[in-house]
């Protein structure tokens, strides 16, 4: 069985690495300056994982994580949850107006930049610091909860009861739809298309408020709306907890051991991992090169030269995924070695909160230059939402600049994200590992395994990225 | 076969993005299999 699972893992990290360098990092500007090849930062982010570790194992003896302890230190008034929830209404009503009535130039409408850099990267950014800010903002949930406060006065409390929520379900949809969103943004042709983009916003409203009414608003938002469900798991990493009409405070990261791990999580983890991943591969060199080779084939069996290129990267998407499920799996295959009688699959979900760290480090290590740049292209384009010459708030006419940070610059921040990331994920591991082992000596050995697939997750990363100055 | 060393100058860096994962990988097999060893030892 360890010979199968070494054997299994030299094969998944062989085809995972020994590829040429593929790009990654959008909008990236300039030359980096670095003192040392790039390569050696994947050693040096190795010795910082290995180094985590060993003074995990010998100086943190007992769980410390598993039971949350939080404090309030604010009673959020309740009309500050409405005013959020009308400010999220109001900001989706204007992209999709801008969308369908304004220029279908991707550089000139608000849409593309607003769904692309403003919700999809910088909701997870801003989550991480100050917790579920989606939730607060989340137009659908706004809508939902008004039509269910006057549907109650209408009929006076006689309103029937919501469906259960099918347990099996879990958060399938969530990772259904997340990889949606991701076929969207990186196979999609027509991805910058402000019409579809408004199209698709108005649809995902409708299944969000069908879904609502059907099995309830809350229900639905914990496991089937893909962007509140991703949102919210990120934000478990904060250390601030809006809930219940309070504000708490906690430890970072300590939200997460807490995260239910019901059918579709490492799903939706694996999910975001693996297209962030092939985000970058889709860059490089090598994708370059297979790519019109894969289209070409598809064209010889009868597909148009558009449907022949989206498939190719269809596969391209689903074969990061499935990677990225492929190395955790291994890892887990590896804990089961260690005895215990522990199944798989109860493994895989008592760790699966252990790779949010992660998935947020390649969120950040990928997008953060599409936010210190493209970012700024808000300023102008919430003067001018629909790319027809207006300047509702004088700041139509300012520009990107690219020069506030340099290509060295992000670098770092990449580095740095990518390291940290997985020093958190060996940290929740490590605690979980200890609640889950009898024996405190087997709950290290199993986390040999998690150390493995840390590395090979932060090289990849490294080498995902370290084409993009190439 | 000539094809992949003609290009070896564009794709070895790649192989030291893996050797950290080799290493490691060396390194807790090694003392996985002198903890067992010693385990055993002790059960004798």
């Amino acid at each position: 069985m360890r010979r199968r699972v070494l054997a299994a893992g030299a094969a998944i990290a062989g085809g995972a690495l020994a590829l040429p360098a593929a790009a990654s990092a959008h909008g990236l500007v300039g030359k980096q300056d670095l003192p040392i090849p790039r390569w050696l930062f994947a050693w040096g982010a190795a010795m910082v994982l290995v180094l985590s570790f060993v003074a995990l194992a010998t100086l943190w003896p007992r769980p410390r994580m598993q039971s949350l302890r939080e404090r309030v230190v604010w009673r959020v008034p309740r009309v500050l949850d409405v005013l959020c929830g009308a400010v999220g209404v109001a900001v989706f009503a204007v992209v999709v107006y801008a969308g369908l009535a304004g220029s279908q130039s991707a550089q000139e409408n608000l849409a593309p930049t607003f769904v692309y850099v403003v919700f999809w990267v910088g909701i997870p950014f801003a989550s991480v610091v100050f917790g579920d800010v989606f939730r607060a903002f989340n137009p659908w949930r706004a809508i939902a909860r008004a039509a269910a406060w006057i549907a109650g006065r209408v009929a006076r409390g006689a309103m029937p009861e919501p469906l259960e929520y099918p347990r099996r379900l879990g958060r399938w949809p969530a990772a259904a739809g997340i990889l949606g969103f991701a076929w969207l943004e990186l196979v999609y042709v027509n991805r910058d298309d402000p019409s579809l983009l408004a199209v698709l916003g108005i649809a995902y409203a409708a299944v969000q408020l069908v879904g609502m009414s059907l099995y309830g608003i809350d229900p639905w938002l914990r496991n089937a709306d893909p962007f509140g469900v991703w949102f919210g798991t990120i934000a478990r990493i904060a250390p601030l907890r809006w809930r219940d009409g309070a504000l708490a405070l906690r430890r970072p990261l300590e939200g997460l051991p807490s995260l239910d791990p019901r059918p579709g999580t490492t799903a939706l983890v694996c999910v975001a991992i693996g297209t962030t991943a092939f985000d970058g591969f889709s860059q490089g060199s090598v994708w370059n090169d297979l790519a019109p080779k894969l289209q070409q084939r598809f064209i010889d069996v009868g597909l148009s030269a558009q449907g022949a290129l989206e498939l190719a990267f269809t596969i391209g998407l689903i074969g990061g995924v499935l990677l990225v499920t492929a190395i955790y799996r291994l890892g887990i295959a590896g804990m089961r070695t260690v005895g215990e009688g522990r199944d798989a699959r109860e493994l895989t979900r008592l760790f699966a909160h252990t790779l949010v760290p992660i998935a947020v480090a390649y969120v950040v290590a990928h997008y953060f230059s599409l936010v210190a740049y493209q970012g700024q292209a808000l300023a102008y384009l919430v003067s001018d939402p629909l790319g027809d010459g207006s300047d509702l708030f004088g700041t139509a006419s300012s520009t990107i600049d690219y020069g506030w940070i340099g290509a060295t610059g992000i670098w770092y921040v990449q580095v740095g994200a990518l390291v940290a990331g997985h020093v958190a994920a060996l940290v929740l591991a490590h605690d979980r590992a200890l609640a889950t082992y009898r024996d405190p000596r087997a709950a290290t050995r199993s986390q040999y395994w998690m150390l493995t697939v840390m590395v090979g997750f932060t090289s990849l990363g490294l080498w995902l990225l370290s084409a993009s100055a190439q | 076969m000539t094809v992949p060393f003609a290009h070896f100058g564009h794709w070895w860096t790649s192989i030291l993005y893996l050797a950290p994962v080799a290493v490691v990988v060396i390194w807790l097999a090694l003392q996985s299999w002198r903890e067992r060893r010693r385990d055993r030892t002790r059960g004798e």
